[in-house]
């Protein structure tokens, strides 16, 4: 069992100090419980001097409680759902009111907890029932509307010769040898934090039930948040070694605590110069961050460590004396803010990417041109319509849609253009065919591969061409962009002459399946124009060769149908 | 065709690439040859190492080029296991109606030293069916093993007439007028950067009929946001936080990396010592923290640390 849990105390009672606190909320249970209701209590304070111990003592006053914490997920939707309701609304078999806790509210972050803290405003002002919520930090931006609603009850760090006297008793109780010197060191150590300097008794002593002053060496301080910013603190502070180098002595990512650093230093340091300085050993100390990952030699990662500690450090010519509150990386705080933005500037760069052979970085670069590209109608339109662009990717670049009039002026010139060169095509066929005996049938004919070449186009040709190269190469360029039904009575042939070859192909086939989905996307306008024009020159040079294939082609159909089930299927699947 | 005209302009076959010549006429023996060395093209942006790979590819694979063509950019996956799957899938196919295969990969400095490895072997096992072209900025990012493996072709920026000659093209074709002013801004501006002076030019049509000095400088004005100048400008009067934050701000929200804020950062502090508002001697001195400021981007780990370093700088 934790001693953490063991040793809390379970009554006001138990608890030592703390006098104006305790009766400030003893005040405000008797109140509650004489039916009137009060405003929530706010414990505020760093971790392990006693929050939730309180709150559960609180808790057992009224006998039930909930009680939500930084482990369970906390959006609107979710705070509104499990608690919201019950706080509007008394329980059936008693008068009592029941308790709410919610545990580290500062903690309240980020796209999960999306709405939380207006959720929490929300709750704060309805509620029929008893709450108290805990916080690590007053000053969050998130308890700033929450601040003026509650009543807050400070609660500072534990003072060591109480942590000492608290590691004493559990010693004794425990049956532990321990000499007075090495629990105070224990207790000074533990930096007010009462939780933490009674798991570290714990993890030393459990065993051998005996303190022995080098043990401490062996355990670092408490690993918790809190040290980061107490990390930055000290390097802010201090110019002493010893000092920066247990500081920065913790268990978090090094590039996290330089951004922490980074981001205080101009808090802090007030002259030009000392900032000047300060930031060059940031940027050495990013070089050999750099440098540790380009190597995989984390023998770098002590002198960025140096840095970004005692170089920073050293940058300021004396200390301030002064409060000042350490931030979170504002950088962060931006990447989150702007995540919507980004996700637009994403979507269109990655269309770009798909269409325009930049990468994203390079589609970036081209965003302020396009910005005034769009302001012309015809430009916007053509450029989007390129590019496939939604409504919303559209505004990123101009204020207005482009007009609905004539966005249908240009599609309706557009469809006119396609239906003109598609009649050209067809003549361009059928006067191949002018010997040709049954011009309707062809005309069907004529139509699916129009439907083919869209789906042909970017799905890649591998499993025809296989067919062909083997087989007959005059041939088959003119036929691969001709007629899919070609290439299956094709197929059908080689079937009966070399199994090998239609197996490959069906095997690409296959993996051409998965592409498909990808790339008929990609299919564009242009291309297929392009294709339909090559095809025409093709059957314009060859015209005897083509219309006999197309002879050939009506004839094997039905064959073709029969033998080649597998492909018809796959051509319908290409089609749409 | 329609789309913007960096694409719509795209040289189509070697022949009308611009301005790379030397490696054009080097490059056109592969067709004949049947069979082609692993490529790396290495040079600034937009002097046409894609539409030369593009191009290539299209010449000495024929027809079937589509088939036999892999194209992975930057922004595509390209971890290890990109390189490990896709690339080898790609490469262990017979070529289909061509001699080989051709994979391109855009970009490779920004691959992960891992995934140059990986790519390493690949280049070996598959000589006799595939060939890569490997495009990037800076051929110092790439791994010595991978370089020795290719032939390396430097493509220089494109001289000032051959941009104009091509501008002066697209204007004809486009049916613009213009004025040998506005293309020499369009010139100057670019720095021998094609897609750039391009993406210019459609953007000064779109202004009016004619592309004038005038109507390039207005784009060139807008096209540049004032952030970066704002942002100097803070920086110079001390206000630290401020010009901080603007940086966080261009850099989150439009995408800029570290080193096109470097140019840009240059080219502003330039612009203010060609209008007389810099003393030429603090001049110098910001050039050469910008200029360590480049070198240390491509060193360190986080681009934007070090511009923050930089703007601490100007304080």
């Amino acid at each position: 069992m934790q001693w953490t849990d063991k040793y809390r105390p379970k009554t006001f009672k138990e608890i030592k100090g703390y006098a104006k606190e305790k009766k400030l909320i003893k005040q405000w249970i008797e109140e509650w419980k004489k039916g009137n209701p009060q405003q929530c209590l706010l414990l505020v304070g760093p971790p392990g001097v006693g929050k939730t111990t309180f709150a559960q003592i609180i808790g057992h006053e009224f006998g039930e409680y909930i009680e939500l914490n930084a482990s369970d997920k906390r959006s609107y939707d979710i705070l509104m759902n499990t608690i919201g309701e019950s706080t509007t609304t008394y329980s059936l078999f008693s008068d009592n009111p029941k308790l709410i806790i919610l545990d580290e509210i500062d903690g309240i972050t980020g796209n999960d907890d999306r709405g939380g803290t207006r959720a929490i405003n929300k709750i704060i002002e309805e509620s029929k029932h008893p709450i108290v919520m805990m916080a690590n930090d007053l000053y969050s931006k998130r308890l700033t509307t929450i601040r003026k609603k509650v009543t807050v009850i400070k609660m500072g760090k534990v003072r060591s010769p109480s942590i000492r006297t608290n590691l004493e008793s559990i010693c004794k109780k425990e049956g532990i040898e321990a000499d007075k010197e090495t629990l105070n060191t224990l207790a000074k150590r533990s930096n007010g934090d009462m939780r933490s300097a009674i798991n570290s008794l714990q993890a030393l002593t459990e065993e051998s039930r005996k303190l022995n002053p080098e043990d401490l060496n062996s355990i670092s301080q408490k690993n918790d948040k809190a040290t980061i910013f107490d990390a930055v603190t000290t390097v802010l502070k201090s110019k002493n070694y010893n000092h920066i180098r247990d500081a920065l002595y913790l268990d978090e990512e090094p590039t996290l605590v330089m951004e922490y650093i980074a981001e205080n230093i101009p808090r802090e340091y007030k002259k030009p110069n000392e900032i000047k300085k300060a930031y060059d050993y940031i940027s050495k100390a990013d070089i050999f961050f750099g440098r540790t990952r380009q190597s995989r030699n984390y023998g770098y990662w002590k002198y960025a460590t140096q840095f970004m500690g005692l170089g920073v450090a050293l940058s300021k010519d004396e200390k301030y004396r002064k409060f000042t509150r350490v931030t979170y990386p504002q950088s962060f705080t931006k990447m989150a803010k702007y995540r919507g933005k980004r996700n637009l500037r994403d979507s269109i760069a990655e269309k770009m990417e798909a269409k325009m052979h930049v990468s994203l970085k390079t589609a970036y670069t081209m965003f302020p041109y396009f910005e005034i590209m769009f302001q012309d109608d015809k430009t916007a339109y053509e450029i989007s319509s390129f590019l496939e662009l939604d409504d919303k990717e559209i505004k990123r670049f101009r204020k207005k849609k482009i007009p609905k009039k004539f966005i249908e002026k240009m599609d309706k010139e557009r469809a006119e253009r396609r239906a003109k060169e598609r009649a050209e095509m067809k003549n361009a066929f059928s006067s191949n065919l002018n010997s040709s005996e049954e011009t309707v049938d062809f005309k069907t004919n004529d139509e699916e591969s129009i439907i083919d070449f869209k789906s042909d186009d970017g799905l890649g040709l591998e499993s025809d061409s296989v067919d062909f190269k083997s087989d007959d190469d005059e041939e088959s360029i003119i036929d691969y962009k001709e007629n899919k039904l070609e290439s299956n009575l094709k197929k059908s042939k080689d079937f009966n002459s070399t199994n090998m070859d239609i197996k490959e192909s069906k095997d690409s086939n296959a993996t051409n399946l998965d592409i498909k989905e990808s790339e008929v996307n990609n299919d564009s306008e242009s291309n297929i124009k392009e294709d339909i024009k090559s095809t025409v020159e093709n059957t314009k040079g060859k015209d005897s060769k083509s219309s006999k294939k197309y002879k050939e082609n009506k004839g094997s159909k039905s064959d073709k149908e029969e033998k080649d089930k597998d492909n018809t299927v796959q051509t319908s699947l290409f089609s749409f | 065709m329609i789309g913007p005209w960096v694409e719509k302009y795209r040289p189509q076959t070697l022949d009308e690439v611009v301005g790379q010549e030397q490696i054009i006429k080097r490059l056109k023996n592969y067709k004949n040859e049947g069979n082609m060395p692993n490529l790396m093209f290495s040079g600034p942006a937009g002097v046409g190492k894609t539409t030369t790979a593009l191009a290539l590819a299209k010449s000495v694979l024929g027809e079937y080029w589509k088939q036999n063509f892999l194209e992975l950019n930057a922004s595509d996956a390209r971890g290890i296991d990109t390189v490990r799957n896709n690339i080898k899938n790609f490469c262990r196919l017979k070529p289909v109606g061509a001699p080989f295969r051709i994979i391109f990969l855009d970009e490779v400095d920004n691959m992960t030293k891992d995934a140059q490895h990986a790519l390493r072997r690949e280049m070996e096992m598959y000589t006799k069916t595939a060939s890569f072209i490997l495009s990037c900025n800076y051929p110092s990012k790439i791994i010595d093993p991978i370089q020795s493996r290719c032939a390396i072709f430097r493509f220089a920026p494109v001289k000032s007439e051959d941009i104009k000659k091509r501008l002066a093209y697209i204007c004809e074709q486009e049916g613009y007028n213009y004025t040998d002013e506005g293309l020499d801004t369009i010139v100057y501006f670019a720095e021998g950067d094609m897609r750039k002076s391009v993406n210019v030019l459609q953007s000064a049509a779109t202004e009016g009929e004619e592309i004038t000095e005038d109507s390039v400088y207005g784009v060139i004005s807008k096209s540049k946001p004032q952030d970066v100048h704002n942002m100097i400008t803070a920086a110079m009067t001390g206000d630290f936080m401020k010009s901080r934050d603007l940086l966080r701000e261009t850099m989150i929200l439009q995408g800029t990396s570290g080193e096109d804020m470097v140019t840009q950062i240059y080219q502003d502090v330039t612009k203010r010592v060609t209008d007389g508002k810099m003393d030429s001697s603090v001049y110098i001195q910001l050039v050469n923290d910008i200029a360590e400021t480049d070198f240390r981007i491509r060193e360190g780990s986080n681009p934007r640390i070090q511009l923050e370093a930089l703007l601490a700088k100007f304080l």
